[in-house]
């Protein structure tokens, strides 16, 4: 079952009215709760550009830490090295992590395709940190790199308010533009790169570019998302960028629901929000924040999102606009 | 009447074998050039190495006196050569409207920065392909399958869609790679009026590959009769009928 009419125009409404409704977000909630906001606003947008890769596009391909290094790293050094101010380095970010896009995307196009992308795009997670270990004059080797303290208008961007009114943003307009790309010809050719690379070349569709488009526009959310991670901790150093980081946002993506943008909002919430309650096992955590991911892709292997699309049609996602 | 598509002396090696050995034929609009010939005589090379998919070792392939041999899938695709698959080529995840929407992806107007602001053109091309898709699938009757995942469609429905996504860009040449394959009698003998319809109405140039021998002396208007990679004979129904050549490759001898 489809959504209706009506039921289409509810949620470009929602769409709109959520962030809207989340303004109200830091009048509400103490220092630490906003904490965890923001943290959920940034894996938000790096479970969607994961999700873009292995969801949409269908590329086993591990490269999305290193996107999220080479954009935190990339503002980090922009807001020292070059002097520039944060919001300045954003752009810079996200544009170094589609490059980092462009550069794992030379694989898939080579052919290399499910194990052997896996493992192409694992040693390229691995050599980014060596590279933020060794590259001591620019990255500050494994001390890492602080950011300068800013205000932005008046404000100060420590200020956790602050930071979550630009982070906020930031994942709307590149949710926003997300579901742009998907809901077109754009959208349909990387679905159809992952159902089917012969027949989709058959239809005149040039596969290596949809290949490459659809990399380089992860690596650009992601890079953005390593940018807000820059200010939110306000701190950048090679140990953020590790194995951890990437098994943590791989479930994520499977949590929300492969392939399904509404799932990475979902799983981004979920699994940044679970450690927190865990906190009160102390010794347990893993164990249980192990066992309660199997649990929820063993009752919902299509992740949360689609317990929601049963609840409703309205949360079915299209892939055309009319 | 000028040829829209001209094989010539084409070749294919694949490590020390000749899958395809200086195999020409000629197709004219609106004319249904049927290939046949037993398993592993080449027909579906022959196919693979006119789309591209093969790259052929000697040889031309011309469109409308381009040659186009060697040139990559997605190019001769936008030159007007549209094929089928034989073990189908939807995408069983997408849905109905989604997958004929992708074979008109080259008609789609809109830059990828278009796309991703959501500009005007790229939203009025998006909702026009749409109405063309809708309009495609209504003359089939599918009309009410437009948002059902292709995969939960019966074989025979899978069929049509994809012919139907074949054909959304009106290309001048089809390749069918057994469309009838496994499909009921009747599905069967909708699919081969669908193809005489495209051939008759729209003046496509159909070649078509099918293992079902009685279909193809009633709905061809030529036959390429192929046997290990070499064309052994060609011409009408009636004269591949009476044809020594053919009776010794089907049947050992004559």
């Amino acid at each position: 079952m489809m959504p209706t009419q009506s039921q289409l125009r509810l949620r470009t409404v929602l769409f709109w009215l959520l962030p809207v409704v989340l303004l109200a977000v830091p009048l509400l909630v103490n220092p630490y709760i906003q904490f965890i906001i923001n943290s959920i606003l940034i894996y938000a947008l790096i479970t969607l550009g994961f999700n873009f890769v292995i969801g949409n596009l269908g590329q086993l391909a591990f490269a999305n830490t290193a996107f999220f290094g080479i954009g935190a790293y990339a503002s980090a050094i922009g807001a020292t090295s070059l002097g520039l101010p944060w919001l300045a380095t954003i752009p810079l970010a996200g544009i170094a992590g589609a490059i980092g896009g462009f550069l794992a995307s030379g694989a898939a196009l080579r052919g290399i395709r499910f194990y052997y992308l896996a493992i192409i795009t694992l040693a390229f997670g691995e050599l980014m940190r060596w590279l933020y270990v060794h590259a001591k004059s620019v990255t500050g080797g494994t001390d890492g790199l602080s950011l300068p303290r800013e205000t932005f208008l008046g404000y100060s961007l420590t200020d956790d308010r602050v930071k979550f009114y630009i982070f906020l943003v930031i994942t709307v307009l590149l949710f926003k533009a997300t579901l742009n790309l998907l809901r077109s010809q754009v959208g349909r050719s990387i679905m159809a790169v992952r159902e089917n690379e012969v027949a989709t070349a058959s239809l005149g569709i040039p596969t290596s570019r949809i290949i490459v488009i659809g990399f380089m526009w992860s690596g650009f959310v992601v890079g953005c998302a390593g940018s807000l991670f820059a200010l939110h901790t306000s701190y950048v150093f090679p140990e953020s960028f590790g194995m951890l980081h990437l098994i943590v946002s791989f479930a994520m993506v499977l949590v929300g629901g492969l392939g399904s943008v509404l799932g990475a909002v979902l799983g981004a919430a979920a699994l940044t929000v679970l450690p927190e309650y865990l906190r009160s096992f102390p010794g347990m955590e893993e164990l249980f924040f192990g066992l309660i991911v199997i649990a929820v892709l063993l009752v919902l292997p299509q992740g949360l999102a689609s317990l929601l699309r049963r609840v409703s049609p309205i949360f079915i996602e299209r892939y055309y606009r009319e | 009447m000028t040829n829209l598509l001209e094989v010539e002396g084409l070749c294919v090696h694949f490590a020390g074998l000749d899958a395809l050995k200086d195999v020409s034929l000629n197709l004219a609009p609106g004319q249904i050039l049927a290939v046949i010939g037993p398993n592993g005589a080449g027909k579906t090379t022959l196919f693979n190495a006119i789309s591209g998919y093969v790259r052929p070792s000697a040889g031309q392939v011309r469109l409308k006196g381009h040659d186009v041999a060697g040139a990559s899938p997605h190019e001769i695709a936008r030159h007007g050569i549209r094929r089928t698959f034989q073990n189908g080529g939807l995408f069983p995840a997408m849905t109905v409207l989604e997958n004929v929407l992708t074979g008109l992806h080259a008609q789609t107007e809109g830059s990828f920065l278009d796309v991703l602001l959501g500009r005007r053109r790229a939203l009025e091309s998006e909702r026009e392909m749409i109405a063309r898709a809708r309009e495609l699938l209504s003359l089939m009757q599918m009309e009410k399958m437009a948002d059902m995942r292709a995969a939960d469609l019966s074989g025979g429905q899978q069929r049509i869609v994809e012919i139907i996504r074949t054909v959304a860009s009106d290309p001048p040449i089809l390749l069918l790679d057994e469309p009838a394959v496994g499909l009921s009698p009747l599905a069967r003998d909708q699919m081969m009026e669908i193809i005489h319809r495209m051939a008759g109405e729209k003046g496509v140039g159909i070649l078509l590959i099918e293992h079902a021998v009685e279909l193809v002396m009633a709905g061809a208007d030529r036959i390429l009769v192929m046997a290990a990679g070499q064309r052994i004979a060609e011409g009408t129904p009636q004269e591949i009928r009476e044809d020594r050549a053919v009776l010794e490759a089907y049947l050992g001898h004559a």
